[in-house]
């Protein structure tokens, strides 16, 4: 009796420390909603006046994704170059840009530190002609020759960012003269250009810098012919950058000084954006945080056109994907539509292939998709004699929401399935090892070869596919081997066709993340819309600009 | 006499003499004693951690290089990283350096992993510090307060705060202390660290919120434990009547007899939770984006560097030992009967 009188009063003494803590959550999460939406596409065509110079900004990356560099910042070793685009951008520029309207439409690769370029012997030969008077932040000229040094030292580098080029054996890459660049290859590779604003060889390093800094130096303190230079680099954890006084543009960078810092995540990310200690934040991928920011009138969010669809990734070399029967149980348990309703309170569109409705070549539906089919889940399943499978993907928020809802619904279909989260690495570990099964990631590009496309899914040579197959790679490679978008559009329907008839991987809905800034920051890619590249947007660091 | 006997001091005066006594005290045999069994337990657990770190199936080198790498290039690396040599060979190599300060290298970024041990001590440092000395500062005066008035709203209200502080999690709490403190408030930042040297006062700032996310759940956890148990020592305790026999004041029992006993329990503890804690710094630092060796601990594992996660989990095992050979310290300076053996 007594312990039942005790109980009860810790349940008076409790109550209302509950309601304590219930007011301080909801007062939290009230004080930082408003009414005024700022809806999620940034200031897609909105006049936002002339550009201001001056100001810092400060900008979060999340650790697990483009926060984390712990490789370095030298382009030909950085593993995760593909993730670290607004370290690289601000220090490198590039050669190549993505860049759009300010309605995130009509988005087209630019030449940037390039000029120009041209292919010639039927695609084999590419011409790159440099913007002359352009010089490294270290003083150095921005020449043919150290761009032919950066791209033969990308190339042969053993890093898993090494370019996957088919140079000829014979003077692969060579200058001619002080701003022209030639690159020669055995077959034409059309989606060379799109490629390029993602891969590590469109950031050129100082040859002087690196040779007198040393490789190891080098990652830190890296320089380049970027808008900024490095002032300080803490691998992982905050990257402050200074305006280059020899950046080739005129008037740009509009910012003085421009900070990275990593977060361990969304929900630190949207509380440090609240509390006013950064100013941007790329990448936000938690739906809840992406409604809470659109409702807060602090903040302009940018959702940038979606073109890179979730798939299932099966590892078709070892069992049970090694069978055609377990793939195609795997289609008929998959019902992306019901988790896009679920999760997202919205019907985003299902995709039959790599490529979603932001990207080039993009097909509403690819005929003889297996569609969900519960029934013919369990057949087969029970055919099989049973199936477990290992699910894994990338530890982002989005990601694993999505994950848990897939192993709801296999389970529904007698499928046993666990479910693993990892880091970055971690993801290229299982990868790279083989020992995978089946892993949720996202395919294609704005263009379906470039970056994380769907050769580096799907492609024989990749690292990253779970599919070798040679007729897939021989529709990828005529796709790729034209640059004729009608002939690129038939080719690519064709392998979506063939990945749908051998069940080799079902493809999802187009998720693109977020990026949120205060008001008062503007810039293209990040309060306009730019397509991904791969997940995130470039965002063109040298045009942003706040408000003084 | 020899030459020699007239450079010794003389037994009353200083110098040799008093050398001998201090060799011969009962305290610093005990340290000796104990360091000396560290060394078989940091061996140990070196041991331990290179055997099971070995056990991860796949190479690191690959898996640094990826698949594009030729096995020409994957066998350089694991050269030049010694991948290549067998598990003890590599494990002696390791010790060896490590015995002359040669950590090793971070394979990722080629960093020596003691620059980047030196930048990042104080963070992790400072965090345990600040922790222990918040949960220890407020703890034992509310435990006393509790334990002087059992059963009084202030005790209630303490043992109700500890039971709550003990049922969140503490990245629970770090969230939930950004969100009022650095959101609603303002007052404090949410992420970042500023060091001691940049700014003494933003320093202190940014390590507020981490702090507390640390120190509350401890705090808690020391009150209800020291409560209780002096609450214990003045119920049933024969040295407690005897002492108010003699008319000495409740506080006075309270503070030089009843907490003096039980402050060994909290030292134990105190001992204990050192490991722990220091593994704890991992999320907080993750979540206040503080740089220290939590947060370098993580890019180890998930780079699968064996030489950082090594290198790491022997620092920690050695605070871990360093600080429980201070526990033992302080009983011996509580107690003489340890200091001189006779318990």
């Amino acid at each position: 009796m007594r312990r039942i009188a005790n109980v009860n009063r810790r349940a008076r003494l409790l109550g209302p420390l509950a309601v304590l803590v219930a007011v301080v959550l909801a007062v939290s999460a009230c004080g930082s909603s408003s009414s005024n939406s700022s809806g999620a596409n940034g200031e897609a065509g909105v006049n936002v006046g002339k550009p201001q110079s001056g100001g810092s900004l400060t900008v979060l990356e999340d650790s697990g994704f483009a926060g984390g560099y712990a490789s370095g910042l030298d382009p030909a070793t950085d593993t995760t170059g593909g993730a670290n685009l607004p370290q690289m951008q601000s220090i490198f520029g590039g050669l190549f840009l993505l860049e759009a309207d300010s309605k995130g439409q009509n988005a087209k690769i630019v030449p940037n530190q390039a000029q120009s370029y041209s292919f010639s012997d039927g695609g084999r030969t590419m011409t790159i002609k440099l913007r002359p008077g352009i010089k490294f932040s270290d003083g150095t000229p921005f020449d043919a020759q150290t761009v032919v040094w950066n791209m033969l030292r990308d190339s042969k580098s053993p890093c898993s960012c090494a370019p996957v080029w088919q140079l000829t054996k014979k003077n692969p890459i060579v200058a001619k003269g002080n701003l022209t660049v030639v690159i020669h290859m055995t077959q034409p590779n059309g989606s060379l250009i799109s490629n390029f604003p993602i891969s590590n060889v469109n950031w050129i390093a100082s040859k002087s810098a690196f040779e007198k800094m040393g490789a190891a130096k080098f990652k830190t303190a890296p320089v380049g012919a970027g808008p900024f230079t490095v002032v300080s680099d803490k691998l992982s954890s905050e990257l402050v950058l200074k305006k280059n006084p020899n950046y080739f543009k005129k008037g740009l960078p509009y910012l003085d000084n421009l900070t990275f810092k990593s977060v361990g995540g969304d929900q630190p990310a949207y509380q440090a954006l609240e509390a006013g200690q950064a100013d941007a934040y790329e990448g936000m991928s938690t739906v809840p945080l992406i409604d809470q920011a659109q409702k807060n009138s602090k903040f302009v969010v940018t959702q940038e056109p979606a073109t890179s669809p979730y798939v299932v990734q099966l590892n078709t070399m070892k069992a049970p994907f090694n069978n055609i029967k377990a793939r195609e149980a795997i289609y008929y348990a998959t019902d992306f539509s019901a988790i896009s309703k679920g999760l997202f309170k919205q019907d985003l569109p299902v995709s039959g292939s790599f490529v979603g409705p932001g990207g080039l070549f993009y097909h509403k539906s690819v005929p003889g998709y297996r569609s969900y089919d519960l029934a013919k889940a369990k057949q087969l399943v029970k055919e099989l004699g049973g199936l477990t499978v290992q699910l894994g993907t990338t530890n982002i928020y989005t990601a694993n929401q999505v994950m848990t809802a897939l192993q709801t619904q296999w389970q529904k279909a007698g499928i046993k399935v666990t479910t693993h989260s990892y880091a970055l690495n971690q993801v290229i570990q299982q990868f790279t090892s083989g020992s995978w099964n089946a892993m949720l990631q996202t395919a294609g590009a704005w263009d379906p070869a470039a970056g994380v496309g769907v050769a580096f899914r799907f492609a024989s040579t990749s690292p990253f596919t779970g599919v070798k197959d040679p007729k897939l790679d021989q529709y990828f490679n005529e796709a790729g081997a034209t640059t004729d978008p009608t002939k690129r559009d038939q080719d690519y329907l064709k392998a979506a066709e063939y990945i749908s008839q051998k069940a080799y991987a079902p493809f999802g809905f187009a998720f693109s993340p977020a990026n949120i800034a205060v008001k008062g920051v503007h810039g293209p890619g990040l309060t306009t819309p730019i397509p991904g590249l791969a997940v995130n947007t470039q965002v063109l660091w040298d045009q942003v600009w706040r408000a003084q | 006499m020899s030459a020699v006997s007239g450079l010794l001091p003389t037994r009353s005066g200083s110098g040799l003499g008093r050398l001998g006594r201090v060799a011969g005290s009962p305290l610093l045999r005990l340290i000796v004693k104990r360091v000396l069994l560290a060394i078989p337990i940091l061996l140990g657990v070196s041991v331990l951690t290179f055997w099971v770190l070995s056990l991860i199936p796949g190479d690191p080198a690959r898996a640094m290089l990826g698949m594009n790498a030729t096995d020409q290039q994957v066998a350089t690396l694991r050269h030049e990283y010694h991948l290549d040599e067998s598990g003890p060979h590599r494990y002696l190599d390791w010790l060896t350096s490590a015995l002359h300060g040669d950590l090793g290298t971070f394979m990722v970024s080629s960093q020596s992993m003691t620059s980047m041990l030196g930048d990042r001590w104080p963070v992790t440092f400072e965090l345990v510090i600040l922790a222990f000395v918040v949960s220890l500062g407020l703890a034992v005066p509310v435990a006393l307060l509790a334990a002087r008035w059992p059963g009084s709203v202030f005790d209630r209200i303490s043992m109700l705060c500890s039971v709550t502080g003990l049922a969140v999690a503490n990245y629970v709490l770090a969230l939930l202390l950004a969100i009022v403190f650095a959101v609603e408030l303002g007052v404090l930042p949410s992420i970042g660290y500023v060091s001691l040297s940049h700014s003494i006062v933003g320093n202190l700032k940014s390590m507020v919120l981490p702090t507390l996310a640390i120190a509350i759940p401890l705090f808690c956890f020391y009150t209800r434990f020291l409560r209780g148990d002096i609450v214990d020592q003045m119920q049933s305790e024969d040295y407690v009547d005897t002492a108010r026999a003699k008319g000495i004041g409740p506080w006075r029992i309270l503070w030089m007899h009843a907490f003096r006993n039980s402050s060994f329990g909290l030292i134990t503890i105190v001992g204990l939770n050192v490991g722990t804690l220091v593994g704890g710094t991992v999320i907080i630092e993750q979540i206040f984006a503080l740089p220290g060796l939590g947060q370098l601990l993580l890019q180890g594992i998930n780079t699968r560097d064996t030489v950082v996660v090594q290198d790491l989990v022997i620092l920690f095992a050695a605070i871990a030992v360093l600080a429980n050979l201070l526990v033992d310290v302080l009983y011996a300076v509580l107690d003489p009967r340890i200091r001189y053996g006779s318990r």
